[in-house]
């Protein structure tokens, strides 16, 4: 394992953790603003926001993000001075902490994108200071006990030291260790994770940092790891299972037992510390595990090929009873293995769901921002957040709730004076109601209390006749570029975007968009998306006139089709068509035309490439006309009897409305392999 | 007295209870899906949902004509499952009598392979009411079969070089 996959598997957890962490801090600063506004003070809030802060410190501590410790560590010590002493933060400051929040946010974004996280503008951290930490003492840590170097302390939460001094005064030993990961290293089997794996077994891993070193040839990479260990053992086990001489570990002493005069007990802190571990471990005290899409898409991949397997297990026990043999037995492992993919599958997909409040939580912040700029009051109403639905749907449908949102606020709400002169609150109302629809789609409605649509006008500005109902008014909002402003917003860009929330509703994920609308009094778009979509990088082709995808998976190589490179095979009977066989590396590859497999008439000579796929570890190429590109697809199911065929695994839509056939050419593959002429035996 | 959409395969009227069909389309092209029976025309996508498209005309063995501004689609729903109609007209709606509906003689109930599941009189008009359920089998004999490397059938355009 190289240094860049050991940062980049921190670095990855990293950014989902404290995104995780800036939400919540996000949406409960805005509950304790709520309580502000009404005169009260909600201290569960205000804890629950140090909590964040100080995990967003520490996290970003532990990969080196200077610039959002930097941030989160003056308003966490802000935040501390309230939360110790149960009173609420003056009105003012919850916009400095929102700034700042957002300043985290931007920098996380940053290092997602693969880009540096800026340091901090000098007026946000100015307007930090300048905050009042009422009756806080900022008790920094307990750092003295210990003999460590002040940048390694520095990132050490005051639990960790806690519990090294603890622990040593008890009688273990603290050590640290230095890793540099190198691919040498990594080929003797020492990487970060078999060194951590190792020590584990026999020391306490009270922390692991990264830390980027200068370039020699003993870090080529450029990183170090500095383990923080607590032991019993001696140090030349430490120094085998980490794999450096054991002249290189330091031993952590406790410099002073008793605390200084003026520096609280590390017992009068404990509490506090408490907590901080609570924070810290909150994702491990749940049972919650973090997980990569990709790495579920993986096993739902594995699971793809145990179903084909299973498809020729069946067949083979079909052919063993067509031959008499008595099969009663086998075909009841069939069935419940049959039974078993399906949970499986299930499983999987469940895994991948989240809440719909993971959507919608985000909101009232987007409104809040909206009003501002704006000038107009809303109230909003979020409802029915605990239905579940997959991530992939989750991601897309983000842009759609926002473009809706700002529409409303901008567009829809009116200024606080008109709602006035029209009779209505001054307040604008907009709700947002969440329901499972059916087993497989979930609806949710959008709705605001302003002007409504102006049918007439939308007419107009669109060039075409009146719309008579709903219907044809959603159609004429969802003709590309069309604008109902005249004058371009900073909210809502030029008006435009009905489009795009059409394109991602209808199209993509294959879902319903209806609006309803009177005048004066308000509009309600109803959105209904499937729960589930799937996903993938696909690979277009032409083949026969017709184009075709085929996820990049299952795709060994693309290659050119050329004469020079092929052997054709004599046919079996006289005057049978040959079997033409490719030359790969110096193994043969059998070639079959798809346009000939499908039956479609295609051109000869038309063949250009041929994608190459492994079914049972033995490739097959398929001919085909040519390649079109690659592009990520959502595929939906073709679940109707009628067109459901071997090979072909769903339908997608490449952009031109019409479905395009996703092909599953290993299933393919191995209904040609079976040598069953009557391939539709497959079940 | 229940609304039918009235519509004509051929030479031949049949009604379709409109509780029953979810929407009409015309027909813009489907694309086609390998190994589908051959009465399946393809896929076509209504309202983001990919449906199959079966064509009436090959469904009761008429030879194919060209598509023309008339061409219609009828998307059925029939218990959750959803399925387009290939029709060659299809203009009216009309009231007819449930009391008034007719079982197929027994000699079209057989011709047909059930699948006319009645009919209905109206003055000179003869309406036929399809069983839907069956017209929407599935026939593994109408399958087109896969073609492989060693099928005699279809002699294999050599592979260009």
């Amino acid at each position: 394992m190289t240094a860049q996959t050991d940062l980049k598997e921190f670095l990855t957890a990293y950014l989902v953790e404290a995104e995780e962490h800036v939400s919540v801090a996000n949406a409960k600063l805005l509950v304790l603003e709520a309580a502000q506004r009404n005169g009260r003070h909600d201290p569960k809030a205000l804890r629950e926001i140090f909590r964040a802060l100080h995990t967003i410190k520490g996290l970003s501590a532990m990969v080196g993000v200077e610039p959002i410790v930097g941030i989160a560590h003056r308003m966490e010590a802000f935040v501390r001075g309230y939360d110790r002493s149960g009173t609420a933060p003056p009105l003012a400051s919850t916009d400095v902490l929102l700034k700042g929040v957002q300043a985290i946010a931007q920098r996380i974004a940053a290092l997602g994108r693969g880009e540096a996280a800026q340091p901090a503008s000098l007026s946000l951290l100015g307007e930090l200071d300048a905050l009042d930490p009422t009756g806080a003492e900022l008790v920094e840590r307990a750092g003295p006990e210990l003999d460590l170097a002040p940048e390694l302390l520095d990132k050490l939460v005051p639990f960790e030291i806690e519990q090294l001094v603890r622990s040593i005064a008890g009688g273990m030993r603290g050590v640290v260790a230095e890793f540099f990961p190198s691919p040498e290293r990594a080929a003797a089997g020492f990487s970060i994770n078999s060194v951590r794996e190792r020590l584990s077994a026999f020391t306490e891993i009270v922390r692991v940092l990264p830390r980027s070193v200068p370039v020699s040839p003993q870090s080529p990479g450029g990183l170090a790891f500095v383990l923080v260990l607590l032991t019993d053992a001696p140090d030349a086990q430490i120094a085998a299972a980490v794999g450096v001489e054991p002249e290189l570990l330091r031993a952590i002493h406790t410099a002073r037992v008793s605390p200084a005069p003026g520096v609280p007990s590390l017992d009068a802190q404990a509490p506090l510390d408490h907590e901080a571990e609570d924070a810290l471990s909150a994702g491990v005290r749940r049972g919650i595990v973090r997980v990569d899409v990709a790495r579920l898409d993986q096993a739902m991949e594995g699971l793809a090929t145990l179903i084909v397997t299973r498809f020729r297990l069946a067949r083979a026990v079909a052919d063993l009873a067509a031959r008499g043999v008595n099969t009663r037995e086998l075909a009841e492992v069939v069935t419940d293995n049959a039974r078993q993919l399906r949970d499986l599958r299930a499983a999987i997909v469940r895994v991948r769901m989240v809440p719909v409040s993971d959507l919608l939580d985000r909101v009232p912040l987007l409104v809040r921002g909206l009003q501002r700029v704006t000038n107009r009051l809303v109230r909003v109403e979020v409802e029915g957040g605990d239905a579940e639905f997959d991530k992939a749907v989750s991601e897309r449908l983000f842009p759609v709730i926002v473009h809706l949102v700002r529409n409303a606020v901008d567009h829809a709400i009116e200024t606080p004076d008109e709602r006035t002169r029209r009779g209505k609150p001054e307040e604008g109302l907009l709700r947002i109601a969440c329901r499972a629809h059916s087993n497989t789609r979930l609806e949710l409605v959008v709705s605001d209390d302003g002007r409504g649509i102006d049918r007439e006008g939308v007419a107009r500005k669109a060039g075409r006749p009146v719309p008579e109902g709903d219907a044809g008014l959603l159609e004429l909002l969802c003709i590309p570029g069309l604008s109902t402003r005249e004058v371009a917003t900073t909210t809502s860009g030029r008006g435009m975007g009905m489009e795009i929330v059409k394109r991602i509703v209808v199209d993509e994920l294959g879902g319903e968009l209806q609006v309803a609308t009177e005048l004066g009094a308000g509009t309600t778009f109803t959105l209904r998306v499937p729960l589930t979509i799937s996903i993938v990088d696909a690979f277009a082709f032409e083949c026969g006139g017709q184009r075709f995808v085929v996820p990049v998976s299952t795709v060994d190589e693309i290659v050119e089709v050329d004469r020079s490179d092929m052997v054709q095979v004599p046919a079996k009977r006289d005057g049978g068509p040959e079997l033409d066989v490719l030359l790969r590396r110096g193994q043969a590859v059998p070639v079959v035309a798809l346009a000939r497999i499908f039956h479609m008439t295609g051109t000869p000579g038309a063949a250009q490439k041929a994608i190459i796929v492994r079914r049972a570890g033995a490739p097959i190429a398929f001919a085909v006309d040519r390649m079109l590109g690659q592009q990520e697809v959502v595929i939906r199911p073709m679940n109707d009897v009628l067109v459901r065929a071997p090979g072909i695994s769903g339908a997608t839509d490449l952009g031109d409305g019409k479905p395009t056939l996703v092909l599953d050419l290993v299933a393919l593959g191995t209904t040609l392999d079976a040598g069953n002429s009557n391939a539709r035996a497959l079940p | 007295m229940t609304l039918h959409v009235i519509f004509t395969v051929g030479e031949v009227e049949y009604a379709l209870p409109v509780a029953s069909v979810f929407q009409m389309e015309t027909f813009s092209g489907a694309t086609a899906v390998p190994g589908s029976p051959a009465y399946v025309l393809g896929i076509v996508t209504v309202r983001g949902r990919v449906i199959p498209v079966v064509d009436l005309r090959r469904r009761f063995g008429l030879p194919a004509v060209p598509t023309t501004l008339d061409t219609r689609i009828i998307v059925t729903d029939i218990d959750g499952r959803v399925v387009g109609l290939c029709v060659d007209r299809a203009r009216d709606v009309i009231d007819l009598d449930p009391a008034q509906r007719q079982p197929a003689p027994a000699l079209v109930n057989e011709r047909s392979a059930g699948l006319v599941g009645g009919m209905h009189a109206r003055g000179s008009r003869l309406l036929l009411l399809l069983d839907l359920a069956k017209v929407l089998t599935e026939h593994a004999h109408d399958h087109e079969p896969l073609a492989l490397p060693s099928d005699q059938a279809h002699p294999r355009p050599a592979l260009p070089g």
